[in-house]
């Protein structure tokens, strides 16, 4: 498979997960695990551009796949990408342990805006139901959503439609 | 829409009270920060834990020789292997309460062995380790230790253990009561209730609940055997704690030769200060193999071993006049402990919960008695606005049956009853000294932002809709900044309650700050830094802060119960104070001039009058360095610390209102708007701040809706994952109205009050009123939590709870 746009080639055993290979055999450890079950969300990666629950994909499943970890967003110390700064902005982290599955989560649903519609606070709300925090109770990661959304269609190529709700 | 309004009034240059970003943030936007399961020592061997599949039973025999010579195994281990390690304390029994339970041998009361040899008693006791090469092949070779086990009758309510004939859980402890307490006045409350006007009772079921940090628990230990040196990494709220229970009362190393380490923790909200067995484990094993220790925990194994919360049955009275004057309040209450008493669980469901049942409101007889039992379920411990929370869901709903009896409105009778103003110091007679307050002031915000006056209209409004819109109210008072020692010391507490800061100046004036306290994400090194730079008139970018290392930082209890910013905070003022005052003396003498004669102001000294005359932070830094032309009595380098031990607790305090609207087909219960104004005195960071109140709204919104650690009669928890523990989830929750007031607290140098879990303290009681209030009609006047669309169906149609 290709993670984070590098090949890497090994063998797995059949029941390892691909949460596993990222963070035992890799050493991707921004990926985490919070629940064993697929309930909270923390170990979103993509999978081929779209998010998916890595404690819930069996490595051998993944062969061959692009696959998108939080290493792969930004450089070590790096900037950060619009959606992690329109969280920065708006503290939309606390203990951090949720967040890296969380920016995975919702890169997708930012990139879809650019060219599109705006998402509203109940679709963002619905997008983020995947994914658990006990730390923020969601506002401040909704609110660096839109915001992150808002920056998206400002920065669309002319033609897009206009930005959309307030922050 | 979301708002913080209100003024902070602080000296210093003005950095202290701004909403600056937190700059522990984009490391943890990129996923670079280290937690307990990042962390990967060269030769580290991996360990997993053999928890009781039964809740209570003898064991009859532990056959290990099958786990042992599965490939990868390096050890198999059970109370057998540990008879010289002493059993890990509870630290918090109650004052005045005669404790029953097996002495630990330095006196204490012994709590738990680190590994059951005899007797299990609850699911998840800890009876065997595997040490393994992988955490693959730990696991496995659990499933070949064969335990045989002869079963005990279970019990897991506290109510039904302390009934005649109970199963017996402890053979020290008849009856299975750990303890007894009480506080207020007895005779003076029974006497007001029994010549009132009016009075209600309420049986109320506070549910236990699960902390559910999104990081699980986990420990690595290393022990260096060329120095005897032991180092544990932990997931820890308080590492000079565990660091002191460890080693003093457990381990019997030399203090000096651990060092506890807290890596970035992954929120914690109480559960991550108290000792496991498995911190102990690490080390003992470490030792034994000569390789570092590795051990993280399951979800499923967190909610059978990580201290749970609240869990109280209680039969509670407001005794009142016809026109709405509270006249007395009792409570009578059955906590469950669980199978041991946890580090500080017994005065969690003492203390904490009674001494706050009267809240904001000034009433003249007030008592409230616990029984603190055991049961064969997960050790009870703090959870987030743990004591509190409790406290004020029993008052709260009582006054709205109190309102809802004499047919007053509800916000009425709170104001009625509210401490005024010019009571403070306000002692609640049931052992508590409220600090500071402007109570109508805050109530009454609430209500004006909340829109109270108009909830008739949309009542109305949502009956057009299939929906049934209830308001409810709760006020609460926050016991926060524990503690002063003495006075903690008073309520039963085994250890110094005080924190300290340590300010270093470098020679080209950067700023170290190292604190005791150790943050679970509430933004420490920012705050902290805001601190020190507005005492000293720096630019906060020039502050460091370090903490959560014992071998790097001063020592302190740590994070908990809302203390970090009104304990440890106040010590980086005062220590920075110190530094100042030091930089006059030494500015006199670099200035050449009087001491009276200097200014200490912008990071620099001058001449009074001639600014001309000055030393910048910097230069000052480099001269203090050298030491050059010193007197005797200043002594070179700018190096303080202090330790801050106030003379009372704080006592933040607010008033929140909850709109439901329920839908009358399902059941459904929606949060549609929610109020808060808190108070937690002067603030460091609104933005940091914020955060930690939204989060804990929300957390207090699903003890009300959806939480609840469900055990069957055999003792199992059946809501042992995430599948089966609900959490709220951001679709569950609208965007809050929120705006504070601010009235300092005295007791220490910042005015400040705890903020971090506040807010999780009334929402339970708020929306459970407005359900009761939206149900009111029906003949409803309590529903337990949690309040799912199936239990308020099922009242929608008429049945009985």
């Amino acid at each position: 498979m290709n993670v984070n746009g590098r090949p890497e080639q090994f063998s797995a055993q059949p029941n390892e997960l691909l949460v596993e290979r990222l963070r035992d055999g890799l050493g991707l450890t921004g990926t985490k695990v919070g629940c064993d079950t697929g309930q909270c969300g923390s170990c979103v990666v993509q999978l081929d551009g779209r998010s998916v629950k890595s404690c819930l994909i069996l490595t051998v499943s993944a062969a061959g796949s692009e696959v998108a970890t939080i290493e792969g967003v930004t450089t070590p110390g790096g900037e950060l990408n619009g959606l992690q700064e329109a969280l920065r902005q708006e503290h939309g982290t606390q203990c951090g342990f949720c967040t890296p599955g969380m920016v995975m989560a919702l890169g997708e649903l930012v990139d879809n805006t650019a060219g599109g519609e705006a998402p509203t606070e109940p679709e963002i709300r619905e997008w983020l139901t995947g994914n658990l925090c006990r730390c923020t109770g969601y506002h401040s990661v909704v609110r660096g959503v839109q915001r992150a959304c808002a920056a998206a269609r400002a920065e669309a190529p002319a033609g897009s439609t206009a930005v959309g709700q307030e922050v | 829409m979301t708002t913080v309004t209100g003024e902070t009034a602080l000296p210093g240059n003005g950095v202290l009270g701004q909403p600056l970003d937190s700059r522990e943030d984009p490391q943890l936007l990129r996923g670079e920060a280290t937690y307990v399961a990042d962390i990967d020592l060269p030769g580290t061997a991996h360990m997993a834990i053999l928890g009781s599949p039964v809740a209570h039973a003898k064991i009859l025999s532990i056959e290990t020789k099958a786990a042992e010579q599965l490939p990868g195994v390096l050890k198999v281990a059970t109370a057998a292997d540990f008879t010289d390690v002493m059993p890990l304390p509870c630290i918090w029994i109650p004052g005045g309460v005669e404790s029953h339970f097996p002495p630990h041998p330095y006196g204490l009361p012994g709590a738990r062995p680190v590994l059951t040899g005899d007797t299990v008693r609850h699911v998840g006791d800890p009876i065997a380790v595997v040490v393994a090469e992988t955490p693959r092949q730990a696991t496995a070779a659990l499933a070949a230790i064969a335990v045989e086990y002869e079963p005990l009758p279970v019990v897991t309510r506290a109510d039904e253990a302390l009934a005649e004939g109970a199963p017996q859980l402890h053979e020290a402890v008849p009856g299975n009561l750990n303890a007894y307490w009480t506080c207020g006045d007895k005779d003076r409350t029974d006497a007001a209730i029994a010549e009132a006007e009016v009075t209600v009772e309420l049986d109320l079921v506070n549910q236990r609940t699960i902390n559910s940090p999104i990081e699980p628990r986990g420990a690595v230990g290393d022990y260096n055997a060329a120095t005897g040196e032991y180092t544990l990494y932990a997931s820890t709220q308080g590492p000079h704690n565990h660091r002191f229970l460890l080693s003093a009362l457990v381990l019997g190393i030399p203090f000096n030769k651990l060092r506890v380490v807290a890596p970035t923790v992954g929120g914690s909200f109480g559960t991550k200060g108290y000792l496991y067995p498995d911190m102990a484990l690490v080390l003992l094993l470490s030792k034994a193999l000569g390789r570092p220790v590795k051990w993280v925990d399951t979800r499923t194994g967190l909610m059978n071993s990580t201290v749970q919360g609240r869990d109280h049955r209680q039969h509670v009275t407001l005794a009142g006049t016809r026109d709405g004057r509270i006249t007395a309040v009792r409570c009578t209450s059955y906590a469950n402990l669980g199978a041991y008493p946890s580090t500080i669980g017994p005065g969690v469901a003492t203390a904490l919960m009674g001494r706050s049942i009267s809240g904001m409101y000034d009433i003249d007889a007030a008592f409230c008695e616990v029984y603190a039992a055991f049961t064969n379920t997960v050790s009870l411990g703090a959870q987030r606005g743990s004591g509190r929370a409790e406290a004020a869901f029993l008052m709260e709903r009582l006054v709205d049956r109190y309102s809802s009896e004499i047919g007053m409105d509800p916000a009425a009778v709170r104001r009625k009853n509210l401490v005024p103003k010019e009571k403070f110091p306000y002692d609640n007679g049931l052992g508590w000294t409220y600090d500071s307050g402007n109570y109508q002031l805050n109530f009454d915000r609430a209500l004006e932002l909340s829109g109270y006056a108009d909830m008739p209209a949309r009542k109305a409004e949502a009956r057009t809709r299939g929906k049934r819109l209830g308001v409810g109210l709760a006020t609460y008072v926050a016991i926060c900044g524990v503690g002063p020692s003495t006075r903690m010391s008073k309520e039963g507490m085994l250890g110094g309650t005080w924190e300290s800061a340590n300010i270093r100046v470098h020679p080209t004036g950067e700023v170290t700050v190292t604190v005791g306290s150790a943050s679970t994400g509430q933004s420490h090194g920012t705050v902290f830094a805001q601190v020190a730079a507005d005492e000293l008139g720096i630019d906060p970018a020039q502050v460091q802060v370090y903490e959560g290392d014992t071998l790097k930082a001063p020592y302190g209890q740590g994070t908990y119960g809302s203390r970090s910013y009104s304990m440890a905070a106040p010590a980086v003022a005062l220590t920075a104070r110190k530094l100042k005052a030091k930089l006059v003396r030494a500015g006199a003498v670099f200035l050449g001039i009087p001491e009276d004669k200097v200014v200490y102001a912008g990071g620099k000294v001058y001449e009074e009058g001639n600014e001309e005359n000055t030393k910048t932070f910097a230069e000052l830094a480099m001269a203090m360095w050298y030491g050059w032309g010193l007197p005797p009595e200043i002594e070179p380098a700018l190096d303080e610390t202090t330790h801050f031990d106030p003379p009372d607790f704080n006592y933040p305090f607010g008033s929140h209102v909850a709109v439901v609207e329920i839908d009358e087909l399902t059941g459904e219960t929606e949060v549609v708007a929610y109020t808060a104004v808190d108070d937690a005195g002067n603030i460091g960071n609104p933005k940091v701040v914020l955060g930690q109140i939204e989060g804990s709204i929300v957390h207090g919104l699903g003890q009300a809706l959806m939480e609840a650690a469900e055990y069957d009669e055999n003792g199992l928890l059946v809501s042992s994952d995430l599948n089966h523990y609900a959490l709220p989830r951001a679709a569950d929750v609208p965007f809050f109205d929120l705006d504070k007031t601010v009235t300092p607290s005295p007791h220490n140098p910042l005015g400040a009050k705890g903020a971090g879990e506040i807010a999780t303290v009334p929402p339970a009681a708020a929306v459970v009123n407005a359900v009761v209030d939206a149900l009111s009609d029906l003949g409803v006047r309590h529903i337990d939590m949690p309040l799912t669309p199936e239990k308020v169906w099922r009242r929608l149609r008429g049945e009985s709870q």
